[in-house]
């Protein structure tokens, strides 16, 4: 015991803790850095009292699959290590998420900056498919920006790889939004193809820069889909209607893709298409699609150096509202636009200086148990 | 250049067009012009893309004598023997075909005429034969070896244009051009290919331009209002803490007004900077790197073959479960067992070719609850 209590102190010596930069249900993200080289890390502290039995299940999950997979589009897990009661993981820092470029207003996307997110979102996610893991939270905010514009795929909470026959899977994963019917149906044996059918709705999300099928529950997520996709038959998905959860929504008509995504390009359309047909086994696989015609059409992707980005906000300088208590409540610095308000998941942004993301942290504060900080 | 307008051109064989106006005789209002104004197309273009025409008061067709003050609408036009006429007596004399310039005699076509755009006809006669030299005659310095040749050639395309404008030798000189596009019809293309993608350059760069002026009106909009709130709140303070506290009013004033400067001072300064640092970023990356082509797959996984081959079926009790799911709950939710067979053999195989290590890592610490 003496020997790996010793080898995890020497970990642990390798990196230092800066401040507090986010908080999730299940951990804390502080920024911190390697003490050899000054490489900039985030480390994310996993609150283990809290849970009866051991470590909560995400943290497993993401230590588990994020040892496995180390590629350009993934995000790297650097480290793990124990301090005190609490487990550590040492991620690669990355500045932004695809979510907030979305949001921000001020920028403006070209098809081939889409289509440039779009392939490395499926680089990545072609990876992890091939060595058998889903991921199962795709959504923008998962979709981490580094310094340098590339894409990573991140928070692998609800990944797991693939079932063995007759295992079954829990339907209860991604983000309502970006969940794909057969979840929705209560079906427990599912396959990749629901991780595309979230890249799909991120395409679309792209284009459109507002939630492509933005449902209020789980019922209503159901005809939403329909609504903009049509009814499926049971010609378009063999044997949807014996699906655990199945519940008729009523007949839509499908709304054809060009009335919405009037600018986009034929080869742009047939592969949204195809990320968002019903059956899973029909739709298009991360392989497949990366030999789709969109990616090698002109124009060419944007090169990730040169995607847009949010302006940098801890460079602005900071409003004088702490100086005279009476600034409005949420007093973003000028030119601070689209801080996504109380987002709880954890988000390695750049906003630990906005007034925004300090007082969610603030209040949650309060009804968390406070950790021992080190 | 003109001869005197001659007799036949007056027979009355040609059929009129209905509502064409002969221009001699003062017709009764209103007046159809041609019916054929929107044809007429080239003349010369301005920046913007308009052609502008050239028009003056005393303006009168040679051909049928009208003038303004009988044809308010008279519209002169060139034809391709530089001869003006106007459209009424275009399309009399063209309708049925090519015919002869009622001026110099020269066949012409009724779609050949065009615009006049300058005052002097030789100009116009000029602009359009340089504007068809430079189609064709298109080498650049680059295309030299040396500056002396480079010369030579751009004497030769002024003697060819000279000749043209001048109506010198005019076979000579067409046989000339065409003896050059023959020889030189490869590099023609590229060159006229170098000039499409240079106006597509600059296209993009005002494009960009363009963008960036908006966001920055934009930004200057929202700062406006931001300021104008400010301002409304600072009085509406002032307001409330002469109600509430009983200190010297004039000191008071004074304080929020101070207050009020400063973080104006700071919203401007800040907000500048980070726009200029925007700006910045984006126009130097956009210089420096270009888009790459997609490559699919990165990596080297796939140039290694498997090792393996994947059967139909296997005799495996563990999916049983699968194959009599007669509803096909798994086949709906895009379960395949085959993957789970794949996944099996290929976690078999995969170490096949790596050598054993060569003594152990201390890489197991890693685990957390040790």
């Amino acid at each position: 015991m003496d020997a790996v209590e010793k080898a995890n102190a020497d970990r642990q010596k390798r990196w230092a803790k800066d401040q507090k930069i986010g908080e999730g249900t299940y951990a804390v993200v502080y920024r911190g850095r390697e003490l050899a080289t000054g490489r900039k890390v985030a480390i994310k502290k996993i609150k283990v009292g809290q849970f009866k039995d051991g470590l909560d299940m995400s943290a497993i999950r993401e230590v588990k699959y994020l040892r496995e997979l180390k590629h350009q589009n993934v995000i790297e897990l650097l480290d793990v290590f124990s301090s005190k009661k609490n487990l550590n993981l040492v991620l690669e820092f990355l500045d932004t998420d695809l979510e907030l470029v979305i949001r921000d207003r001020s920028l403006v996307f070209l098809p081939a900056d889409i289509k440039s997110w779009m392939a490395m979102t499926f680089r990545g996610l072609e990876f992890c498919h091939r060595n058998f893991i889903l991921h199962r939270d795709l959504k923008p905010n998962n979709l981490l920006i580094a310094a340098n514009g590339h894409l990573k795929l991140a928070d692998f909470g609800l990944a797991r790889d693939f079932a063995d026959p007759g295992y079954k899977m829990t339907c209860q994963v991604i983000t309502r939004w970006y969940r794909p019917p057969e979840l929705l149906f209560g079906c427990r044996y599912y396959s990749t193809a629901v991780d595309i059918w979230s890249v799909g709705c991120i395409f679309a999300e792209l284009m459109l820069r507002i939630p492509y099928l933005p449902g209020e529950s789980d019922m209503d997520q159901l005809k939403t889909i329909f609504r903009a996709l049509g009814t499926p038959t049971e010609e378009d998905w063999p044997g949807h209607t014996k699906l655990p959860d199945y519940v008729p929504v009523g007949q839509f008509q499908k709304t054809p893709f060009r009335d919405l995504f009037s600018a986009a390009s034929p080869e742009c359309l047939n592969l949204l298409s195809k990320c968002l047909i019903y059956e899973p086994r029909r739709r298009i696989s991360a392989r497949e699609a990366l030999y789709h015609p969109y990616f090698t059409s002109h124009p060419h992707p944007t090169h990730p150096s040169k995607l847009p980005k949010p302006a940098d906000k801890t460079s602005a300088t900071l409003p004088l509202e702490e100086l005279d208590g009476n600034a409005e409540p949420n007093g973003n610095g000028p030119g601070v636009k689209a801080n996504p308000p109380n987002k709880l998941k954890r988000k390695l942004s750049s906003d630990e200086l906005s007034g925004g993301g300090r007082s969610i942290a603030r209040k949650l504060d309060f009804t968390q148990q406070r950790q021992t900080v080190q | 250049m003109s001869r005197p307008p001659s007799g036949n051109w007056l027979r009355g064989t040609v059929i009129r067009k209905g509502g064409s106006s002969v221009g001699n005789t003062r017709t009764s209002t209103p007046q159809i012009q041609s019916t054929s104004s929107t044809v007429f197309g080239g003349g010369v273009k301005d920046a913007s893309g308009r052609v502008s025409e050239y028009s003056s008061m005393d303006d009168t067709c040679p051909v049928c004598k009208s003038d303004r003050y009988l044809n308010p609408k008279l519209r002169l036009l060139v034809s391709a023997c530089y001869h003006k006429m106007c459209e009424s007596c275009i399309d009399r004399l063209f309708t049925l075909g090519p015919a002869p310039c009622p001026i110099c005699g020269k066949i012409l076509r009724k779609l050949a005429f065009t615009p006049q755009t300058f005052e002097d006809l030789g100009v116009e006669k000029e602009v359009a034969i340089r504007r068809r030299i430079a189609k064709e005659f298109n080498k650049r310095r680059e295309d030299f070896a040396d500056l002396h040749s480079y010369n030579d050639y751009l004497e030769m395309v002024e003697d060819i244009t000279f000749n043209l404008i001048n109506d010198i030798d005019i076979p000579d000189t067409e046989a000339r051009i065409a003896a050059y596009r023959r020889e030189n019809a490869a590099l023609i293309e590229l060159n006229v290919q170098r000039e499409e993608q240079y106006q597509k350059y600059l296209k993009e760069q005002e494009e960009a331009e363009r963008q960036e002026r908006e966001q920055i009106a934009l930004e200057l909009r929202r700062l406006e209002e931001e300021e104008r709130e400010e301002r409304a709140k600072e009085r509406r303070e002032i307001i409330d803490k002469l109600e509430t506290s009983d200190k010297d009013a004039a000191k008071l004033v004074a304080r929020s007004r101070a207050d009020a400067l400063r973080r104006a001072h700071a919203r401007s300064s800040s907000s500048t900077v980070a726009n200029a640092r925007l700006q910045r970023s984006r126009t130097a990356q956009s210089a420096v790197v270009a888009d790459v082509p997609h490559v699919p797959l990165q990596d080297d996984w796939y140039t290694y073959e498997d090792k393996f081959v994947l059967r139909d079926d296997y005799d495996d009790p563990a999916s049983e479960a699968v194959r009599r799911d007669r509803d096909g709950i798994m086949r709906a939710g895009g379960y395949r067992v085959e993957e789970a067979w794949e996944r099996a053999l290929r976690s078999a195989v995969a170490g096949l070719e790596i050598m054993p290590l060569q003594g152990l890592s201390n890489e197991d610490s890693a685990h957390p609850n040790g």
